[in-house]
């Protein structure tokens, strides 16, 4: 009886009959795919296993077709596994056929890295990350933060983004690990992460003032009898409630710098520079006569961080695959040559 | 001076003359007809290799942006096929339905405007390089296991001495069937490789991605099919046949009839 399962599950026939059968459920589900694109336009969004638990379990006459044809791929494997291990006693005196051996091989290796990916991986987009800022990633990869050192979008001559070059430097427990510039296909790769650009935002972070003064958080202004003006933080809008500022939107509309005053003699002052009102009495005291020009604008790089734990091995078996075939090529020739022909079933 | 727009209506002029000679060899089975048929194919296919030579040389990238430098290559790619195939085995007329189908492929071309645009920088890598010649060589022996795959059929039905004999024409099918698969996926390796650096990840559900793991897997199946007694021959030229529907609907189909987000559409 055993040995009887053995057999099919080595079986030839049931590759072809699987193949067959993923084959032709896959055309009738494309179809299914295009019309209904609310479901499976989010496909590649999220990994599969992320994808199966929200929208695999809502409508089986939508997307039963694509569980039957992921259990038909395991299937596939199996089979494959167990056609490879009943081959491998005999490698010996088979070594002409290590491509075959490698493109099986390979097969299951890369069924085995994405249903790791699929099931243990994570996908983000959207990460905004301004020049200078680091960003915690504890919600896709606990421990560690991404700091983005430079940002130089280039553009078209119709104004369309060519390329968006963002040199960031990856900190792992606060340790620096890896750094670089990714840019249109030269993604930032660590571990299981990879860091690719995704688009871009402008984002305003100071105002230019007469005089050519340019206030940005951490920026001083001193003065010659001593008194300096120090920037704590910057907000595009900023709301008042029972003489309270609170932050508003994330455009310009009632921009707002906190400042400290460091006279010498005096106490510290500190408060809120609301730039549609007046300079604060302090400041104004103090000799500084700030007139807003305008806002000092930087670029935001957007970027996609996905983790997938199967990549490596992913990249092996497509080594291994490549490897496989070019074997597999000469070795097609060479048992022409010989009019060796394997068991014909 | 736009040497495309002269040299390519040459090239196909030439393939519909060695077309009309294969018929007449088809018919009259003289030697002269079917070397003068095989000098014109040679002479068109250089015509095309310095035209997309010259293309690749001006562009500075290999030009297969959009639907006539495609149509171009893959016409190119297929005579490049057919050619390894004459060498090889001395084929002669079995060229004729793949020369026809190289003559679709180029007439298709033609009208469409084969201007050069500079390249865009996502696709801006050898690795799209890779991923698109090695899918259309992967197409080319396709197409020409389509044609083996017919003449098959039609030999055992009319059973002429002008086609090679059944067996024959089942084991030239059967290597263009191995050597399309083995380039298929090398195509599929690089636009996976791709794809992991352009996205961050390496499969895609976009249509066209699961049109190619659809052809991919198909002919995957057919390497397997020929092990079986009873699917050689006649079973496995109809398979033949219907994987090269699948493969015109991944090249055309999807662009022509289906929206989908591949960089190519
Ligand atoms: C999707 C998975 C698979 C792929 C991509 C694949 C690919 C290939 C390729 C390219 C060849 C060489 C064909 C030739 O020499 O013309 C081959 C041969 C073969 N495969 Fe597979 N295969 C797969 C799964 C399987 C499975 C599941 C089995 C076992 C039932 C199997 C059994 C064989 C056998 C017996 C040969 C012939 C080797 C020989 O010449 O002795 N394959 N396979």
């Amino acid at each position: 009886m055993l040995q009887r399962i053995w057999k099919l599950l080595c079986s030839l026939k049931l590759t072809i009959i699987l193949a067959s059968a993923a084959t032709a459920l896959t055309i009738v589900g494309s179809v299914v795919m295009i019309r209904y694109p609310k479901t499976f336009g989010m496909l590649d969004e999220m990994t599969l296993g992320a994808w199966f638990s929200r929208f695999g379990h809502s409508n089986y006459a939508l997307t039963g077709w694509f569980w039957v044809v992921c259990l038909l791929f395991i299937l596939l494997g199996i089979n494959t596994l167990c056609c490879f291990l009943d081959w491998l006693p005999k490698v010996r005196y088979r070594w002409r056929k290590s491509g075959e051996y490698l493109i099986h091989l390979s097969f299951i290796l890369l069924l085995i890295a994405f249903i790791w990916g699929s099931a243990s991986g994570d996908r983000s987009e959207g990460h905004r990350l301004p020049v200078g800022a680091t960003l915690d990633l504890a919600e896709i990869a606990p421990g560690y933060q991404l700091k983005l050192v430079s940002f130089d979008p280039t553009f078209s001559a119709e104004g369309r983004p060519n390329d968006l070059p963002s040199t960031l430097v990856l900190f792992k427990n606060g340790n620096r690990v890896k750094e670089g510039t990714i840019r249109l296909n030269h993604p930032l790769t660590y571990a299981d992460l990879v860091i690719l650009p995704g688009s871009l935002a402008q984002q305003v972070d100071g105002f230019r003032f007469s005089g050519a003064v340019e206030l940005r958080p951490g920026s001083i202004v001193r003065q010659a009898d001593g008194s300096a003006l120090r920037v704590i933080s910057f907000l595009p809008d900023v709301m008042l409630r029972n003489g309270r500022v609170f932050p508003g939107a994330t455009e310009l509309n009632n921009p707002a710098f906190e400042l400290e005053l460091i006279a010498p003699g005096q106490e510290p002052w500190r408060g809120w520079y609301l730039l549609r009102q007046p300079l604060p009495a302090p400041l104004a005291a103090a000799g500084f006569a700030l007139q807003p020009i305008e806002p000092l604008v930087t670029w935001v790089s957007i970027l996609t961080i996905n983790r997938d734990p199967g990549a490596d091995l992913a990249l092996l078996a497509a080594w291994c695959m490549a490897i496989g075939v070019l074997f597999a090529l000469i070795s097609f020739y060479d048992k022409r040559q010989r009019g060796d022909a394997p068991d014909i079933i | 001076m736009d040497l495309t727009r002269i040299l390519l209506p040459l090239a196909f002029g030439l393939y519909l003359i060695a077309f009309v000679l294969y018929l007449l060899h088809f018919k009259g089975r003289q030697a002269s007809v079917a070397k003068g048929a095989f000098g014109s194919i040679v002479a068109a296919f250089a015509l095309q290799s310095f035209v997309l030579g010259q293309r690749w040389l001006s562009a500075g990238y290999l030009p297969v942006t959009n639907l006539f430098s495609t149509l171009f290559f893959f016409s190119w790619a297929l005579a490049a096929v057919y050619l390894y195939f004459e060498l090889r085995y001395r084929i002669r007329a079995i060229g004729l339905f793949v020369i026809f189908l190289n003559l679709l492929l180029l007439g298709a071309a033609l009208p469409r405007d084969p201007v050069l645009k500079p390249l865009i920088a996502s696709l801006d890598t050898p690795l799209f390089t890779l991923h698109i010649a090695f899918s259309f060589f992967g197409y080319a022996f396709f197409a020409m296991a389509f044609s083996l795959g017919v003449l098959y059929l039609l030999q055992r039905i009319i059973a002429t001495p002008a086609l090679p004999d059944l067996h024959t024409l089942r084991r030239l099918n059967e290597e263009a069937i191995f050597l399309g698969f083995i380039l298929f996926t090398l195509c599929m390796i690089f636009g996976s490789i791709w794809a992991y650096v352009a996205w961050g990840y390496y499969i895609s559900w976009n249509i066209k991605s699961v049109w190619s793991l659809v052809v991919w897997l198909f002919y995957g199946g057919m390497c397997h099919a020929k092990f079986i007694r009873r699917w050689q021959g006649g079973g496995y030229a109809a398979l033949s046949i219907a994987g090269f529907a699948i493969v015109l609907f991944t090249y055309l189909g999807i662009g022509l009839l289906l929206a989908s987000n591949h960089p190519l559409d």
